[in-house]
């Protein structure tokens, strides 16, 4: 065996996902007949549990088109696209040095992250109470209903 | 997370498959030979992503198989060091937590890496398990089995292949040998560390 790229390109979930759709992961409830290997289906119910579940190939171009601007890494934006950060605190650990980077552009970054990323089903309605609440508070002390 | 790697590989392609198209026939037996395996330094492999040539098709004497040289492209889970995560708690000891991704479970929080200050408590569900509580302006935030935790890749090593250990062979002790192997972990080809010690990690539960 020999390696002739260790990294030949980097996928984010939502590609995954998708790789793992157009085998047929998703539409065999047996699991036995699809070319799907067990191994295979594990990954698949990890990432059905994240927010790549919603998203598309397209949302994704979009969302690194809209963030050109910000001069991120591309890991970050990678990281961002998959975890879909909803508040300040949670962009904390994904970008380094947010503060001094992004300054007070972090609530319109924040902002087009919500916009344009589709949330988790369950997110759906904290994430309304986050948009009404952010004049008021701008750290997350929300009392959504999960 | 994940990230492509280019391979070529030479395999034999067992007779009994040559009635299958010679791209599925190939795929098969990569798939057999890879799938969920630990490359060394690149990750866990997930899944086959395409074939991108198939040279060779010859028969070395004395054999009856035909030998392929095939170049393909495999989807590797492989984190990078300060990639955030979601992960589900699979154990909560003393020496701190072990996460599992479903698909991977090697995923451990040593107890430097946990969020400070904390204390612990023992586990009212599991026996011999610990609970772990962060406290942070006079509240107390526990970590618990339903959440979904946050946290950031430390480190990802790739330890090599013990070797046996059967050198040690004092008959008196074979008792303390069992009972000692018996604790210990089958061995993790790929291990991840990784930390809660950041604002936004941890239980998502506490930040949202």
């Amino acid at each position: 065996m020999k390696i002739l790229q260790s990294n030949a390109g980097v996928l984010t979930n939502c590609e995954v996902l998708e790789l793992l759709k157009s085998r047929g992961a998703g539409k065999d409830p047996t699991r036995v007949i699809a070319a799907v290997a067990p191994s295979e289906f594990k990954v698949y119910d990890y990432l059905e549990q994240t927010v790549a579940f919603k998203q598309t190939i397209e949302i994704i171009h979009k969302f690194v088109e809209d963030c050109k601007k910000y001069d991120l890494a591309n890991g970050e934006m990678l990281n961002v696209v998959n975890i879909r950060p909803s508040s300040a605190v949670e962009i904390d650990p994904i970008i380094q040095d947010c503060d001094s980077r992004m300054g007070d552009r972090i609530d319109e970054f924040l902002e087009n992250v919500v916009q344009v990323l589709p949330p988790y089903p369950s997110q759906l309605e904290s994430n309304e109470d986050t948009a009404e609440d952010k004049e008021e508070t701008t750290d997350d002390q929300q009392t959504g209903v999960k | 997370m994940f990230v492509m790697s280019e391979i070529e590989h030479t395999l034999r392609l067992p007779p009994h498959l040559l009635n299958r198209p010679l791209n599925a026939a190939i795929k098969g037996e990569l798939e057999s030979l890879f799938l969920d395996k630990v490359i060394d330094k690149l990750g866990l492999c997930v899944s086959m992503y395409d074939i991108l040539s198939i040279d060779g098709g010859f028969i070395f004497p004395g054999d009856g198989a035909s030998t392929y040289t095939a170049r393909f492209r495999l989807v590797m889970f492989r984190p990078y060091v300060g990639e955030v995560i979601s992960a589900r708690l699979k154990e909560s000891t003393k020496d701190g937590l072990r996460l599992s991704l479903g698909f991977f479970d090697d995923i451990y929080v040593p107890v430097p890496l946990m969020p400070n200050p904390y204390h612990t408590e023992p586990d009212p569900e599991h026996k011999n398990g610990t609970r772990w509580v962060w406290e942070y302006m006079g509240e107390n935030y526990p970590i618990d089995w339903a959440d979904e935790i946050r946290f950031r890749v430390h480190t990802v090593n790739y330890p090599p292949l013990p070797v046996e250990q059967g050198k040690d062979s004092e008959q008196k002790d074979s008792e303390e040998k069992d009972s000692r192997q018996k604790d210990l972990k089958p061995f993790a080809p790929m291990v991840i560390t990784g930390s809660l010690d950041a604002d936004g990690l941890g239980p998502t539960a506490w930040w949202v």
